[in-house]
């Protein structure tokens, strides 16, 4: 039986007739796997693998020390605010009793407002964990505290966690490595060779992705565990076995999207004739893909998902509560127009409570977007989908948000049942709603939670290296090999 | 002979795909960007009004809270500010400043805000890199080179028409780019983004600083071309020179640093301070405990026991400044250790430098939030202590009666305008660094070229 393809058509593929049907399979598998190993010493010899090799552990490591020691410092501020928790609170009220009168004077130092403690993965991937370090004071209303002004030379620029060093490297890596695969053999004239075996187009296209991703994923995957091992044995870092899943789990999602760039670089290489012409044409689509597109793409969310600033907020509030002043002035003129009555409390409460859960809701919202539109694009996915594995990505943001918002609510209630008690157990109340607030700490998502999270990028990533993968072989068989 | 190779080199230049590609890019980016700048900006505007009639009427002689200016081309270039506190509440009871509140911005710390500087500094930078690799090598390889060279005509000549073929291009393409983001800012940001004639020559220093750093990047281009012999390996090279100092250095720099010169971390440092306080809280109830029973033994009238009292506020809050702001001077000079260190360590990096630069031009660098502090401090000290204690002073509370108010009538906080020149001669060290780099890049591509085999 013969199986006729277009490939046989083509006047290039000159010995491919004889080998169309069943019996060409096994040679064709064969070849395949013997182009890809060619490919893998080709990258070997020429040094394209060592010095892939050698970048990729240098930086991953520097990175792993940096982020290690940034964790360490981070971990060590949350630990000094939770023992400030601890600390007695100094005050008190002095009176000046005289004959022809009185006055007193009052001074007092409490505690600093509570901060949620990073994760420990933010040593590999930090993606908003940083965010979550800012102090949070829950009472009726959520305060979250400035960031410190102290880290501002590193604010100019990303983050060099793994997530950075995968997403320039892996991606650039990957199109050295599979940018030649047309041109350069076609200059060097082993492509018009290898057509002459019994092999499809599209096989050959297979096994130089083989090739390309095995010549990529085998330095990738011995600097990233270099880089586990060191967070482990030098920083005490990711020691349970759900840390070694979720940094199988990112090895396998950095794979998807080394894959994604060996793709377009067979792509690029099929459109091009020369190998210069390649290696332009891929530093350009390349800044598009990992510059652009994914800030682009946060950009667009911000456009299409407006929020309120925080002092926005503040101004609503402030708003709403002048507003319930100035009708209890309107209905009773005796009274006062300082503070609210107690009437008035629990529909202040309400009110701040709404608009403060809009505030949230339209955060998480313009979040979600961002993910979404960012997802689209390649590192956009990787980025997001890097951050959710580790527990430090938006579905983690926004479960902060809520353990705020709960939070919030606990003080709300306790407030509204204290406005109808003793003044003793008032305040005891109120102690309890604290102490129960600052006891909420986030906590690591299970790992399912977190695969769940990543769906969105990693089918992604998935569409993109079908896509591009199609691409190349749909490129490949109308290539002038000549 | 000099025109007719530049004009060569602009033809080639002009018919190459690359520069097509990045300008229809440019063109989707650049408004985009802008355009969320200026709604950006809008908003800082906007939110200031509200944080200034919201203090106003909260301030008082016990605590008043003092707010940073916004920086008037910070849709230019964000620099750090969009990263500092921009408000300080001041209190009487005190002598540490703390910032109140600050918004939520997480998607910043997984994509940092693209504005001009990202626009200029990262896709510029690779346009001409890209365009000036192909210089010297790529004429070799085509057999040109050997042509031009042929001919009554200098090495030094040759090289000057190829840089400059490289420049003009990319500075059009610059001026285009900073035109076209200049008006969407100001057509959308509704009023806010004034356009005067400070903030023109500021946006007129700005471009010419970027075309420094282009030239640099080309003449690295050039050097490069100028050392190699194929067109693929000068590539190869330029790109990765390129990503290291653009992408990779600036990105590590100031967590290296703050590895190399470690500073306590912020909680450790406030309890420290929050320990101190508290040890001045004690001893100050202490004196004033001990100075009411004495006033009440002695049988002072309540007028005199309020001076007395006032007089003993006047001392602990000069012992406070005095201790406290030790501990706050000590910190400050560790923070600026490190943070000088990480500068110095970054600077050389091409994009640090721009960015460097353009935070003193736009009064978005940490230069102008150190201002704003002493300003903050400045206030603190001269005005809102003295003034406070003279409200105070004038109250009466022991009298039942209504207290002449306690609304603290402060003047607006005089925070620093420098003027051009100044912010200029502030920026003096990463800018003469950058003309240096220029200069020895320029001489090892010349140096190079003389030396080329053209063969």
């Amino acid at each position: 039986m013969i199986e006729g393809t277009q490939d046989c058509k083509h006047p290039d593929n000159l010995s491919k007739g004889d080998f169309g049907g069943k019996q060409t399979m096994e040679p064709g598998r064969s070849l395949i796997w013997l182009i890809a190993r060619k490919e893998i010493i080709a990258n070997i010899r020429n040094f394209k693998t060592p010095v892939a090799l050698v970048i990729m552990t240098l930086l991953l490591l520097l990175s792993a020390h940096a982020l290690a020691l940034d964790y360490r410092n981070r971990l060590n501020n949350w630990s000094v605010n939770r023992d400030s928790q601890r600390d007695p609170i100094v005050g008190g009220r002095v009176s000046y009793d005289l004959s022809d009168g009185s006055f007193s004077y009052g001074v007092g130092f409490s505690h600093p407002p509570p901060i949620h403690s990073p994760q420990p993965f933010s040593a590999l991937i930090k993606g908003m964990d940083g965010e979550m370090d800012r102090s949070a004071n829950v009472s009726q209303r959520i305060v979250i505290g400035a960031r410190h002004g102290e880290l501002a030379t590193s604010a100019l620029f990303d983050t060099p966690d793994t997530s950075f060093v995968v997403k320039l490297l892996v991606s650039l890596f990957a199109l050295m490595f599979s940018l030649d695969a047309a041109p350069r053999e076609k200059e060097v004239g082993t492509l018009r060779a290898m057509l002459a075996q019994p092999i499809r187009r599209r096989e050959l296209i297979l096994s130089k992705s083989l090739g390309a991703s095995i010549s990529l994923l085998a330095p990738f995957a011995v600097a990233y565990f270099v880089e586990i091992i060191y967070l482990h044995l030098a920083h005490g870092l990711l020691n349970d076995r759900q840390d070694l899943v979720c940094a199988m789990l990112i090895f396998g999602f950095v794979s998807f999207y080394g894959i994604v760039f060996a793709h377009i670089g067979l792509f690029i290489s099929t459109i091009t004739t020369r190998t210069r012409i390649a290696i332009t044409t891929a530093l350009l689509a390349w800044a598009t893909i990992v510059l652009i597109l994914p800030n682009a793409s946060v950009l667009m969310a911000k456009l299409l998902t407006p929020t309120p600033s925080y002092n926005q907020l503040n101004a609503r509030l402030r708003d709403a509560r002048r507003r319930i002043l100035q009708e209890e002035a309107e209905n009773n003129s005796a009274a006062r127009t300082v503070r609210p009555s107690r009437q008035s409390l629990p529909r202040i409460y309400e009110i701040e409570r709404q608009e403060t859960d809009n505030y949230l809701a339209s955060k998480k919202d313009q979040n979600r977007r961002a993910r979404l539109f960012a997802s689209l694009s390649p590192a956009g996915a990787l980025t997001f989908g890097l951050s959710d594995l580790a527990g430090t990505g938006t579905d983690a943001y926004n479960a902060y948000l809520d353990i705020l918002g709960s939070s919030r609510d606990v003080m709300l209630d306790a407030l509204k049942r204290s406005l109808d008690l003793s003044r003793q157990d008032a305040d005891k109340l109120m102690q309890e709603a604290i102490e129960t607030v600052a006891n909420r700490q986030r906590r690591a998502e299970p790992l399912g939670a977190d695969l769940r999270s990543s769906i969105i990028p990693i089918t992604s990533l998935l569409a993109w290296a079908v896509l591009f993968g199609l691409a190349a072989c749909w490129r490949f068989k109308r290539y002038d090999v000549r | 002979m000099f025109l007719t190779i530049l004009r060569r080199e602009l033809q080639e230049t002009g018919a190459n795909s690359i520069l097509l590609s990045a300008l229809v890019a440019m063109t989707i980016l650049v408004p985009l960007s802008a355009y969320i700048q200026a709604g950006d900006y809008q908003r800082m505007v906007e939110d200031y009004a509200i944080r200034q009639s919201i203090h106003q009427t909260e301030n008082s002689s016990q605590s008043i809270v003092l707010i940073r200016p916004t920086p008037p081309l910070a849709p230019f270039f964000n620099g750090a500010y969009d990263s500092l506190p921009d408000e300080f509440r001041l209190r009487n009871d005190t002598a540490t400043t703390n910032t109140p509140s600050g918004d939520l911005t997480p998607l910043d710390w997984l994509f940092p805000k693209i504005d001009l500087s990202f626009i200029i500094g990262v896709l510029m930078t690779l346009l001409t890199i890209l365009l000036a690799h192909y210089t010297i090598a790529g004429d070799r390889e085509q057999g040109a080179l050997k042509l031009i060279l042929a001919g009554p005509i200098g090495r030094r000549t040759v090289l000057a028409a190829k840089v400059t073929g490289v420049i003009l291009p990319t500075t059009v393409i610059l001026i285009y780019i900073v035109f076209l983001y200049t008006i969407v800012v100001t057509v959308f940001s509704e009023g806010t983004f004034d356009l005067s004639g400070g903030n023109l020559s500021a946006l007129a220093v700005f471009t010419l600083v970027a075309i420094i750093v282009l030239i640099v990047t080309a003449a690295l281009g050039v050097a490069v071309s100028a050392s190699v012999q194929r067109s693929s390996v000068s590539l190869f090279a330029c790109a990765s020179i390129w990503i290291v100092i653009i992408l990779i250095w600036p990105t590590f720099g100031p967590y290296i640093a703050s590895s190399s010169k470690p500073v306590a971390p912020p909680e450790a440092f406030q309890r420290d301070m929050a320990s101190k306080e508290k040890e001045l809280v004690r001893e100050e109830l202490a004196e004033h405990r001990k100075t009411a029973a004495d006033l009440k033994a002695g049988q002072v009238g309540v007028e005199a026991a309020w001076r007395r009292y006032l007089e003993l506020r006047r001392g602990w809050i000069e012992r406070r400044n005095e201790e406290i702001g030790r501990l706050v001077n000590e910190r400050k000079e560790h923070v600026h250790d490190q943070q000088a260190f990480a500068r110095r360590i970054s600077l050389f990096s091409p994009y640090v430098a721009f960015k460097e630069v353009l935070g003193s031009l736009c009064g978005t660098g940490l230069e102008s939030y150190d201002e704003f502090l002493v300003a903050v401090e400045q206030c603190r000290q001269q005005e809102f202590i003295p003034k406070g204690l003279d409200l105070r002073s004038r109250q009466k509370p022991w009298l039942n009666a209504a207290s002449p108010g306690d609304r603290l009538q402060l003047r607006p906080l005089q925070t620093p305008s420098p003027t051009l020149s100044k912010r200029l001669a502030a920026a003096a060290w990463p800018l003469s660094i950058l003309i240096a780099e220029m200069i020895i890049l320029l001489t090892l591509g010349a140096l190079s070229f003389e030396r080329y085999d053209v063969r």
